[in-house]
């Protein structure tokens, strides 16, 4: 059953030079699958995720998310939308410095006025499975940078989305905490089925994936499920990444080795 | 204040010296507010700053490019204030002219307030730029290009100091209210010293006890946006209590200005219902000029075509037996014809009946419940007093607080005079012109009232009369009063305007780290009326906590002050106070409604 289905977007930025970030892009994502959304720099993995997160509106076409058509919602109720429907992993965390690691937690069920007990509830059992307990009353500026991204992952679940959006979750992180953090999510979408779509850079991360889809200059490219290696499935990446650039690997940033 | 007019003195020095020490706080708190400003600024542009560093600029060229920035902005700032004021000076010359009740002041050009402003501005800018490059501590680059974003975490508050506050602050208050008379000085220095201690120790540790208090309930503080408010309202007091503390003693200060001219306005404007008569003369029942200056004040007054009703009391004093001190008596024919001119009701005595004359309007509660059997012992005349004239007859400062009248009979049985006679004047002689124009005779009687307030200055009064001229007391008291209103209300709404202006700039300097909260609380799902509930609950305590404890701590002070007015003056400021006051928390407001509004358009997009 599709959780999240894109069906003919396009995205126009006008301007003085009008731009056409995405261009009749069409995918579905199943529920319980984790994808990885791939691409060069510029080719619209981003403004995807933006449209997908209902922050952006596309041009034309229609999102569709858990058979709610968030371009028929109004403001108000977009805002209910996000907050009980989507989870969010940002590259910089983006966790709010005045609050404790908790705190930062449980803001989204707060900001629905939840009762304390459902919360506390919640907090026992994603600290447990996150390894949390050790920095809960720290605040932010005061743990690394896997710590953080932990607690990031702990906001976007607190409240159990329907759909977990992450925007290079490994962009700031060296490769044993990008580890840690990669297989976090992916265990969370083994066991607890959660749908999460990913954009990223990094074919190591991508390789963690059931399946990825490539994107250039907004326009669908190629998609490649996973085998049972990971270690065959990332050099398929890679392969398909060499074929994206045109040969030229150089374009994507950063390939590191395991 | 260059006018050649004012400077020789129409005005007397009291208000010359008044306006020096407004100007002197004017300058040094524009000076302060300059700076702050400056910095505010400088320290919002930190990433600009970065960037040039970053390209290769010396820290010495940048500090040119800041101080010639700075200067630049200084001078265009400076010209464009003097063509305001300058063109705004003929309109507030004329605003004075109006309040004083003066005749025309010339519009009069000179070199003098130019120079001045000049050169204190413009070194203010100097300066400032200056020390503004000189003393930013030295950053990393990497620091500079990241903002000043960084938040402390550093939670240094104490419950022994939180509680040092708020006692502090409480025993300032018992103080305040316990204020008399005698003990006005010592305890206003206290009160001073405790005030300002409690208020620092209140902010930067009583609100953090308070809010740790608040987080430690989970039930209060996990409830939709509060804890984001509170967690931020914590922040922002960790960091900023020096600013909080400096804001509300600025407005505790406006406040108390402000506060200040109301108590002044309600003297001005009870000054008519406690001086009834608008000239008297009293003199010793001896007085050799008293056929003279009486003469020459009726001369006068027909002289300028004013009417007058004069009455002329003979005034004898006596020993009462109910009191054992002396009580000063007037005959029902006497009071009678001053009564007359007045348009009051007569009074009607008969032998052995008296009447107390009231010196104050709550001395006519009091007494009308009193009864006194009393006997004048130097004549052995019985009196039964249980009345009193229900309005005011004569300014308190004239009479003395016990004084009766008695029937005409009971009157010219008075031949012995008071038992301390010779050491004592048994008696005096009072003149008394009710005149209805009474604020036009400003000029009348000048030598007499000249001769008096010059006698008044040294240790023994020994003149034989006393003169009072209520129009020309007048005149002196409404124009020392409204020139301190106006430059009382200029300070006032100065500090005012500063104090929310350095809020205003703090939420400048943090507007990035703002952009970017809101940034995430959107994406997760923040509606239109959560997010202005969100930021209101940001601003309204940075806005109103110091006002709040501004407002209380003038209150305080005004309680103090009515009961040292009631000993002095007996006049009420509460009505005037309270008019002031809401005026001013008006202004705040629509401030606060002002700076909200830039501060939603920002963080919207």
């Amino acid at each position: 059953m599709p959780i999240l289905k894109i069906q003919d977007v396009t995205k126009v930025y006008e301007g003085k030079v009008t731009n056409r970030a995405i261009n009749q892009l069409s995918f579905e994502v199943m529920r319980g699958e984790f994808l990885a959304v791939m691409g060069p720099s510029g080719s619209g993995k981003t403004t995807l995720l933006n449209l997908i997160s209902t922050i952006d509106k596309p041009t034309s076409g229609e999102i569709i998310v858990n058979d709610i058509m968030p371009s028929k919602l109004n403001k108000h109720e977009l805002a209910l939308f996000r907050r009980r429907e989507l989870g969010f992993v940002f590259q910089d965390f983006n966790l709010l410095p005045m609050l404790t690691v908790e705190e930062n937690i449980v803001l989204p069920l707060t900001l629905d006025g939840k009762p304390v007990s459902l919360m506390e509830e919640r907090i026992a059992t994603l600290a447990e499975k996150l390894d949390l307990q050790s920095f809960l009353d720290k605040k932010p500026n005061e743990i690394s940078g896997g710590q953080a991204q932990r607690t990031a992952i702990a906001r976007a679940l607190i409240h159990e989305p329907t759909l977990i959006l992450a925007d290079e979750p490994t962009g700031n992180l060296d490769s044993h905490n990008s580890r840690e953090v990669l297989e976090l999510l992916s265990s969370i979408n083994k066991e607890k089925k959660a749908t999460i779509v990913m954009v990223t850079h990094d074919p190591i991360a991508a390789s963690y994936c059931n399946r990825v889809l490539f994107i250039k200059d907004g326009e669908f490219f190629n998609e490649i499920y996973r085998d049972d290696r990971r270690q065959t499935f990332f050099q398929r990446i890679l392969n398909v990444l060499s074929l994206l650039g045109g040969g030229n690997v150089g374009d994507l940033s950063s390939i590191r080795l395991p | 204040m260059f006018h050649p007019d004012i400077e020789n003195g129409f005005l007397g020095n009291v208000s010359i010296v008044g306006m020096i020490i407004a100007e002197i706080i004017l300058v040094l708190f524009s000076w302060f507010f300059i700076f702050y400003s400056v910095k505010a600024f400088l320290e919002a542009r930190s990433k600009e700053f970065a960037i040039l560093l970053h390209l290769g600029m010396e820290k010495k060229q940048l500090s040119k490019l800041i101080f010639l920035e700075t200067l630049l902005i200084g001078t265009v700032s400076i010209v464009a204030g003097i063509l305001f004021g300058y063109a705004f000076s003929r309109f507030f010359f004329m605003i004075v002219r109006e309040i004083l009740m003066l005749e025309e002041l010339p519009l009069y050009l000179s070199w003098e307030p130019f120079v001045l402003t000049i050169t204190v501005y413009l070194s203010a800018f100097i300066l400032i730029s200056l020390f503004s490059v000189r003393f930013t501590p030295e950053k990393n680059l990497i620091d500079l290009f990241k903002g000043y974003s960084e938040i402390n975490g550093t939670s240094g508050y104490s419950i022994r100091r939180a509680i040092i506050g708020l006692v502090c602050i409480a025993t300032g208050y018992t103080l305040a209210l316990l204020t008399s008379r005698m003990t006005m000085y010592s305890f206003g220095v206290a009160i001073i010293i405790l005030i300002t201690i409690g208020t620092y120790l209140f902010f930067s540790d009583t609100t953090h006890f308070i809010l740790e208090k608040i987080k430690s309930n989970k039930h209060l503080y996990w409830k939709k946006y509060r804890m984001l408010s509170v967690a931020e309202q914590s922040m922002i007091l960790k960091s900023n209590s020096k600013m909080f503390f400096v804001v509300t003693m600025v407005t505790a200060l406006a406040f108390l200005c402000v506060g200040l001219l109301a108590t002044l306005s309600s003297y001005t404007s009870q000054y008519d219902k406690m001086n009834p008569l608008g000239l008297i003369y009293k003199g010793h029942t001896d007085n050799p000029y008293e056929y003279e200056h009486i003469t020459s004040i009726m001369r006068e007054l027909e002289h300028k075509g004013l009417s007058y009703h004069m009455a002329s009391f003979e005034v004898k004093k006596q020993t009462s037996s109910f009191t054992q001190y002396e009580v000063e008596v007037f005959s029902e024919s006497d009071i009678n014809s001053l009564l007359f001119s007045y348009g009051y009701p007569f009074v009607r005595l008969d032998p052995g009946e008296g009447m107390f004359i009231p010196y104050s309007e709550e001395s006519i509660q009091k007494l009308s419940n009193l009864t006194v059997e009393t006997t004048l012992i130097e004549n052995d005349v019985d009196i039964t007093v249980n009345k009193v004239y229900p309005k005011l007859i004569f300014p308190s400062s004239i009479i003395s607080l016990n004084s009766i009248i008695i029937s005409d009979e009971d009157f010219e049985r008075l031949i012995v005079p008071y038992k301390a006679a010779p050491n004592v004047e048994p008696g005096y002689h009072l003149f008394t012109f009710d005149i209805p124009q009474w604020f036009e005779t400003t000029d009348v009687g000048l030598a007499i009232s000249s001769r008096v307030s010059h006698e008044y200055l040294k240790d023994h009064y020994s003149l034989p009369y006393y003169f009072e001229n209520a129009g020309l007391n007048y005149s002196f008291i409404l124009s020392t009063y409204s020139l301190f209103t106006l430059v009382g209300l200029l300070v006032a709404a100065v500090f005012l305007l500063a104090a929310g202006s350095f809020i205003y700039f703090k939420l400048y300097t943090s507007l990035e780290l703002e952009k970017k909260k809101f940034e995430v609380l959107k994406r997760m799902g923040l509606t239109d009326i959560e997010l202005k509930k969100i930021v209101n609950a940001y601003l309204v305590p940075q806005f109103f906590i110091p006002l709040g404890v501004a407002l209380l701590h003038s209150l305080f002070a005004f309680v103090a002050l009515q009961n040292l007015l009631k000993h002095l003056a007996n006049i009420s400021i509460v009505k005037e106070l309270i008019l002031a006051f809401v005026f001013l928390v008006i202004i705040e407001v629509i401030y606060f409604y002002l700076i909200r509004w830039r501060y939603i358009t920002h963080v919207r997009d």
